[in-house]
């Protein structure tokens, strides 16, 4: 049955069906196998239903409407200037600001291609202006933006979140340690490439200039604020967090930058509802899923085949990396979560993984896949926003790659890394 | 979608009476999607607001969040299909010759279309047993199955998008996303 089901979804992911088919063809085959007839498929409904019903999701919206805001908005732009005036002289400065913008913009938006869109799009003119070569230019900022996927907020986490019964909240905290520690290691070897290439450096800002830029930015940088700050401190849930930062984000550009009309409101509203609808009904529809999986003993027989029971905990996790890794190198991070978090439930209950530890490196994994050819999808994002072909868009990201997965082994090697913030606030 | 923004991004391409239908449908369904939006955020934020300063939660927040999450999901996947913005997997789909892709495209449309038409007619069996179960919305008061009515509507909503995109593929030369959506590549407007 395992097998079946699996042939089944693979053969229509890669045939280009609307991702929700897969997902719903596998559970009604694997209804059919349980019961014999269709007579029970109001049960899928109720499934679907009832995966989308989790009062946590609700952040999912949320988020994506505040980011929608900002995006069109000036936030945005105010905190890539700010980052500018204070790195963008030195060696190699424009990358690293580029870096540390996405990082910035992530802790805004929970979105990685929200990050590329917002922080690519600036950007990448001035470096190229600048003489970086379009393919470092385009696999930084790929990798960069998936920094935002670690850093909170996290649509990935919500959904890690609800599907494994995690607390969101711990594992937003968690991934603040694993995205500073990319960000420092994406600056490091922006440095040396900049070094070695010889990129001449940007004029540096006076400290005029850096105090006004501050200024521009210092109510956009509340975001992190209340995400960070609320969560930490135990304020808000973070759904709360996710309303609050709505409401802070419509203030900001709507009352005291004016950059956008309340007209603006409705086409926004209208994005944002369309963005949702999509995720929803691949959530619902990874709920039926997983219900049907799990009754049918579907992961148990997997992971027998694999023999992962035998590997204790870091082989355990060793595993769960490299198949996410490898699922998202093809199909979008959502879909993968969906369907790989329910069949390794079981054995990361065995033998007693923290689940904020695997989520969080389930998210790293996630954005690694998506940054890697040959299918990841912010390759596409890129290729679409930017309008390169997809050999220039892949050609610097090898660096990249080799830098995230040694910080999926340190990872699994030093939890700590993850887990240290996160025991400083719950624990 | 590029393509669509353009023109009023409603217009309908279907012919006559079921143009003018499809298009006040398309209206409607954004207008959902707007206000389900914007709904939910001043209900969850006014949530926050009343037990922030207030210390008072609203009793029916989550209820009415739960509401209309199913509204902007069930009138937003219609809309996704109409605008052709279902998340698929695409690259070797894209790699295949147009010959290849408009037969592929069709039996995508169609197998889409009947799993849509197929959850509409199973959520109805569902509506039915949950409204037989008499359960209601212990805040709001109001039977649980009303909620779920929008469930049904939105699959068949779906599944006449995707039914349409079938006919619309194999009625004209060009490849079609959706019945909105010409696939946004240089090369389709070559003569298949």
């Amino acid at each position: 049955m395992a097998l079946t089901i699996f042939l089944i979804m693979v053969a229509l992911l890669l045939l280009g069906f609307p991702m929700m088919i897969p997902l719903l063809a596998a559970t009604f085959v694997g209804f059919f196998m349980m019961f014999g007839n269709f007579d029970k498929m109001d049960f899928m409904v109720q499934q679907i239903m009832a995966g989308i019903r989790p009062a946590s999701l609700i952040a999912v919206p949320m988020f994506i409407l505040a980011a929608d805001i900002m995006t069109r908005g000036q936030s945005a732009n105010r905190l890539i200037d700010m980052v500018m005036k204070f790195i963008g002289h030195i060696k190699g400065g424009l990358a690293v600001s580029t870096a540390s913008a996405c990082t910035l913009f992530g802790a805004v938006s929970g979105s990685t291609q929200a990050t590329v869109v917002a922080v690519g799009s600036p950007l990448r003119p001035r470096m190229l202006q600048a003489g970086y070569k379009d393919s470092f230019v385009l696999a930084l900022i790929i990798n960069a933006s998936d920094i935002a996927f670690l850093i909170p907020p996290s649509i990935g986490m919500i959904i890690y979140g609800v599907v494994s019964s995690t607390s969101i909240a711990e594992l937003f905290i968690a991934g603040i340690g694993p995205g500073l520690l990319l960000l420092i290691l994406f600056s490091a070897y922006s440095i040396i490439y900049a070094t070695i290439k010889d990129v001449p450096t940007e004029p540096k800002a006076s400290w005029t200039e850096r105090w006004q830029s501050v200024r521009m930015a210092i109510w956009p940088l509340g975001f992190p604020v209340i995400i960070v700050g609320g969560i930490y401190g135990g304020v808000f849930s973070p759904t709360e967090a996710a309303a609050v930062c709505v409401l802070y984000a419509a203030i900001l550009e709507f009352v005291i930058f004016r950059s956008l009309k309340p007209a603006d409101m409705y086409t926004i509203a209208k994005s944002t509802g369309l963005i949702t609808a999509v995720v929803f009904i691949l959530v619902g529809a990874g709920a039926a899923f997983s219900w049907v999986i799990s009754f049918a003993e579907v992961p148990q027989q997997i992971l027998a085949t694999v023999g992962v029971a035998d590997m204790g905990p870091k082989g355990v996790l060793a595993v769960i990396s490299i198949a996410f890794f490898i699922g998202c190198m093809f199909v979008d991070p959502i879909v993968v979560i969906l369907i790989l978090v329910p069949i390794f439930a079981p054995v990361v209950k065995d033998v007693g993984l923290d689940p904020v530890l695997v989520g969080t490196i389930i998210t790293l994994q996630v954005a690694i896949g998506s940054a890697t050819p040959p299918f990841g999808c912010d390759i596409f994002t890129a290729i679409a926003i930017f309008k390169r072909p997809y050999i220039e868009v892949i050609r610097g990201i090898f660096p990249f790659t080799v830098i995230l997965l040694a910080v999926s082994a340190a990872l699994i090697f030093f939890p700590q890394i993850a887990l240290f913030l996160r025991d400083l606030a719950f624990r | 979608m590029e393509v669509s923004e353009n023109h009023d991004p409603h217009a309908s391409s279907l012919p006559g009476v079921l143009g003018v239908v499809d298009t006040i449908v398309s209206r409607l369904e954004s207008v959902l999607l707007a206000a389900g939006v914007l709904l939910m955020a001043l209900n969850t934020v006014a949530n926050v607001v009343g037990r922030f300063l207030l210390q008072h939660s609203l009793f029916f927040t989550e209820e009415l969040n739960r509401i209309l999450i199913i509204l902007i999901t069930f009138a937003g996947i219609s809309y996704a299909a109409r605008q052709g913005r279902h998340i698929r997997m695409s690259a070797l789909y894209d790699a295949l010759p147009p010959a290849v892709r408009k037969p592929l495209m069709v039996l995508i449309a169609a197998v889409t279309a009947l799993a849509m038409f197929a959850l509409c007619y199973y959520s109805v069996g569902y509506i039915t047993k949950v409204a037989n179960s008499g359960r209601v919305l212990p805040a709001l008061q109001v039977p649980v199955y009303w909620i779920f009515l929008w469930v049904p509507v939105g699959f068949f909503m779906t599944g006449l998008q995707y039914g349409f995109t079938a006919i619309k593929n194999l009625v004209s030369h060009d490849i079609y996303l959706s019945t909105q959506v010409l696939e946004g590549y240089d090369d389709d407007e070559l003569e298949v």
